[in-house]
């Protein structure tokens, strides 16, 4: 019965191992499908390096920012800012979400409020972060934990108000009090709903990052794309842009992929993407 | 010792579809003795589900009395055990977890917490599945867990909301087999509601027939114990008593 339970779980995880390295073929077969048309057309139509680079200096720039550290200090920057916003983001929104979700009063109050804002959220706040916070790491901050903030606790609302009644009586009969409701149910209970709100926030962050960085900074991804255009090194510009698209991705394999799997996914409660 | 009293309880509420108020239960009275079996039978609509709720302190009651040992029931409190007919399992607690829950909300340590689950989960043979999620286990065992989890916590009446309405007929029988085996052992007061009559008589001591928000009638059953299904579909006693229970409720 164990023997069997231990074989059936080895094999089913070699079948997930293979399938995972399948999928990721499948993932960068595109990618590579499209560096090699820009590979080959650049030099069949003998486009100006100061409209699109080729292939070649892109990899030169990318050597050379890495060789000078510039690249580790603008995605370092880049990375603080998301992370700290992020962070003050999320730290707020699921408390406030869960007093929306849990009473009607408070959500009926500040429902019309989250729809302005939610318009609003991020870049629109550029010009006036910077007057409050300076051009810099402050205002750069505060554009991202506004993307962030209105997604996740709208999301955090949505995810206590769909779990079922039934869990929370059982709570209750049980013994749980306010609190326990709270963290024992509630708060598990919203996590599908939660990670939706952080991966669309976050996405919502990474945007606005980028813009606030052309705007409000001298360090970053967004900086570094924008001090090229002015020089016309169109190779450090598509350098930077691809360096964005795949820390992106990274962030979503490496952390919220991950992090989904060990909760939701494990607990049954969406399906396996 | 505790002993529950209904008295005089009725609900009435506002429809909002139809306009006017409803009245589900109109005037239920009934005592139920420690260690008591009573099932609660009756047609859909007929307020027993309303009745359970009410006891379970989900619902608030519009007229007379909920006692439990002479003090008045107001909201849900873990004296009063609930199984639901949609499990209700927390989907993010492991099996052992779910079963831990109760004694975990009293304050009982780790340690402690974990062997009084694992001696409940013995009770229902769902040690193997101690460490796994509710997703992955079938209804049965879900509903399995979902009784032994509401026994963990000791509670002084048991309520049980049609528990075994949405599993298969064949898992349905071997519930209600052992449900009966883990009553004999435990001794626990239960009140279990459904509108299956046979399932109604196997299980109780008492049953309750419901209309229209009214005890129509109660009929004791003194059938022996342990109750098996293979004996009781030849039994005489126990076709006649469900014959009796089927047709009042058809003609309720």
């Amino acid at each position: 019965m164990q023997l069997t339970g231990s074989l059936k779980g080895r094999s089913s995880r070699l079948m997930r191992s293979v399938n995972s390295l399948a999928g990721a073929a499948m993932f960068v077969a595109p990618l590579l499908a499209l560096v090699a048309v820009w590979a080959a057309v650049v030099p069949l139509f003998n486009v100006n390096p100061r409209v699109f680079p080729s292939v070649g200096a892109v990899g030169t720039a990318a050597l050379d920012s890495i060789r000078d550290g510039t690249l580790f200090a603008h995605v370092g920057a880049s990375l603080l800012r998301v992370g700290l916003g992020t962070l003050i983001g999320i730290a707020t929104a699921v408390p406030l979400g869960i007093a929306m979700g849990v009473s009607p009063t408070v959500a009926a109050f500040l429902t019309p409020l989250f729809r302005f804002f939610s318009v609003l959220a991020g870049i629109a706040w550029i010009p006036i972060a910077t007057l409050w916070f300076g051009y810099g790491f402050g205002a750069i901050v505060f554009v991202i934990f506004n993307a962030v903030f209105f997604v996740v606790a709208y999301n955090t609302l949505l995810g206590v108000r769909t779990i079922p009644h039934t869990l929370r009586n059982a709570a209750a009969s049980l013994g749980a009090g306010r609190w326990a409701l709270l963290t024992e149910v509630l708060l598990p209970g919203a996590l599908p709903n939660i990670v939706t709100g952080i991966r669309t926030g976050l996405g919502f962050a990474w945007r606005g990052l980028i813009a606030a960085e052309m705007i409000a900074t001298n360090v970053g991804l967004g900086y570094m794309l924008f001090v090229a255009r002015d020089f016309y090194r169109t190779e450090v510009i598509v350098f930077g842009m691809i360096v964005i698209g795949v820390l992106w991705l990274l962030i979503d394999r490496l952390l919220l992929v991950p992090l989904e799997r060990a909760t939701i996914e494990r607990w049954g409660m969406v399906r396996r993407a | 010792m505790k002993t529950l009293s209904l008295r005089n309880l009725g609900k009435t509420y506002f429809d909002p579809y139809a306009g006017a108020h409803v009245t589900a239960v109109h005037d239920v009275s009934l005592d139920v003795e420690p260690g008591e079996f009573i099932s609660v039978v009756g047609p859909s609509g007929c307020g027993k589900t309303t009745i359970l709720n009410m006891i379970a302190g989900f619902i608030p009651y519009s007229k007379g009395d909920i006692l439990l040992d002479g003090k008045p029931v107001h909201g849900p409190g873990p004296e009063r055990g609930v199984v639901f007919q949609s499990f209700a399992l927390f989907p993010w607690k492991t099996v052992l977890d779910n079963v831990g829950f109760g004694p975990k909300m009293r304050g009982v340590p780790k340690a402690e917490r974990d062997r009084i689950a694992h001696e409940y989960l013995a009770l229902a043979g769902l040690s193997h599945a101690a460490h796994r999620y509710p997703n992955e286990l079938s209804g049965g065992m879900q509903q399995r867990v979902g009784v032994v989890r509401a026994l963990a916590n000791n509670p002084d009446v048991l309520l049980m909301d049609e528990p075994f309405a949405s599993v298969d007929a064949q898992t349905r029988m071997t519930l209600q087999e052992e449900l009966t085996r883990i009553w004999q052992e435990r001794k626990p007061t239960v009140i279990f509601i459904t509108h299956d009559v046979s399932e109604a008589v196997f299980l109780a001591n008492r049953v309750v027939v419901l209309s229209k928000g009214r005890v129509l009638d109660e009929i004791a059953v003194d059938l022996p114990r342990p109750r098996i299904w293979d004996d009781l579909v030849r039994d005489d006693e126990f076709k006649q008593l469900s014959a009796r229970v089927l047709q009042m409720v058809r003609a309720a």
